[in-house]
């Protein structure tokens, strides 16, 4: 993996890179696989000490092993059940310090057309996609946890914002997390905790790619043909991460920031 | 699961009574589309684990087919 687009910048040397992240604490959930898997990675390079947080003890220990720098902390844990969230946030910033920025990326996709949805899957995908992210906010400003000023990125989809048969459950979620960073950007401002998201179009992945493998060639075509920029990939959106919890973004919050290659353009 | 206990998920898949498909029934003349297939792969993700690529379907055509995307999972 490289840094690849802000390697190619030549900054001055009186000229910081505005995405540094150094001495920065950045607590990661779904951090064992996937986005929030590569994220750890991309932003610990970014200098920042990264919290992460998955329910895999054993691809948990793979994403630390990819880390670069020091100070880095692991927690396994489910995010369910939700309640004890906001206590569980103050036993790891016994550990970590405070925190400069939360990333929640951990997420349940569900496809299933409402014929066959239950209220019980139903359940499921909130409890993860949403409630689980109220919660941590709940957590995250309590006295000692975040650090002043800090950050928070919740990971939507243009799901969220675009209808797709079959993805209602999912799409709801979504769309959610665009409403809740909005609602969250002004209650916390006075805390000085800034709350954006991220809407990522299709992003190429260890998991997506199985997908992508087992498509009818036709269907892939459409699908990279609806992305005018082509698909994504991890570092697309991990760019988008690192922005939003850097000082370069102080002055956003409530924001919805779509990274889809204009997908929903 | 058995072939019968599928079969009431592919019932409740296309919206029939529990029991109404023994396997020889036209997907075509029961609602089958996209949305069928799309369905039938979460099914047997939640059910059985697996992961049946799209283009399996193209040569699906009977409520029997669909069992045989899955036989190897079905207990006798």
């Amino acid at each position: 993996m490289t840094l690849s687009v802000w390697s190619k910048i030549n900054f001055r040397p009186d000229m910081p890179s505005p995405l540094d992240l150094t001495g920065r604490t950045i607590l990661i959930t779904g951090a064992s696989s996937g986005l929030g898997k590569f994220a750890c990675s991309y932003l610990s390079r970014l200098g920042a000490r990264i919290a992460a947080t998955g329910r895999d003890e054993a691809r948990l220990a793979e994403t630390m092993s990819e880390l670069s720098g020091e100070g880095h902390s692991s927690f396994v844990r489910d995010l369910t059940p939700v309640d004890d969230l906001p206590s569980w946030l103050r036993t790891v910033v016994q550990t970590t310090g405070p925190l400069h920025g939360l990333v929640h990326s951990a997420g349940l996709v569900l496809t299933a057309p409402l014929k066959i949805l239950t209220a019980e899957k139903l359940r499921e995908v909130q409890t993860i996609n949403v409630d689980a992210a109220v919660m941590l906010a709940k957590g995250f400003r309590q006295k000692g946890v975040a650090a002043q000023p800090a950050s928070m990125v919740f990971m939507s989809s243009v799901a969220g914002m675009r209808g797709e048969p079959a993805l209602a459950a999912y799409s709801a979620t979504k769309g959610a997390l665009i409403a809740l960073s909005r609602s969250l950007g002004r209650e916390l401002a006075r805390e000085n905790i800034r709350v954006n998201c991220i809407s990522a179009g299709f992003v190429r992945t260890a998991m997506s790619e199985k997908m992508i493998a087992q498509m009818p060639p036709d269907s892939l075509d459409k699908l990279v043909s609806a992305h005018p920029l082509g698909l994504g990939t991890a570092e697309d959106v991990a760019n988008a991460m690192a922005f939003l919890l850097s000082d370069a973004s102080r002055w956003i919050t409530g924001s919805n920031l779509v990274v889809d290659g204009g997908y929903t353009s | 699961m058995n072939r019968s206990e599928f079969l009431v998920l592919v019932d409740e898949l296309l919206e029939q009574e529990p029991g109404a498909f023994q396997g020889p029934e036209q997907l075509a003349d029961n609602g089958w589309d996209s949305l069928g297939v799309v369905g039938f792969i979460a099914l047997a993700e939640e059910h059985f684990g697996v992961a049946i690529p799209p283009q399996k379907f193209l040569e699906v055509k009977t409520v029997n087919d669909l069992v045989g995307l899955v036989q190897d999972k079905l207990s006798a």
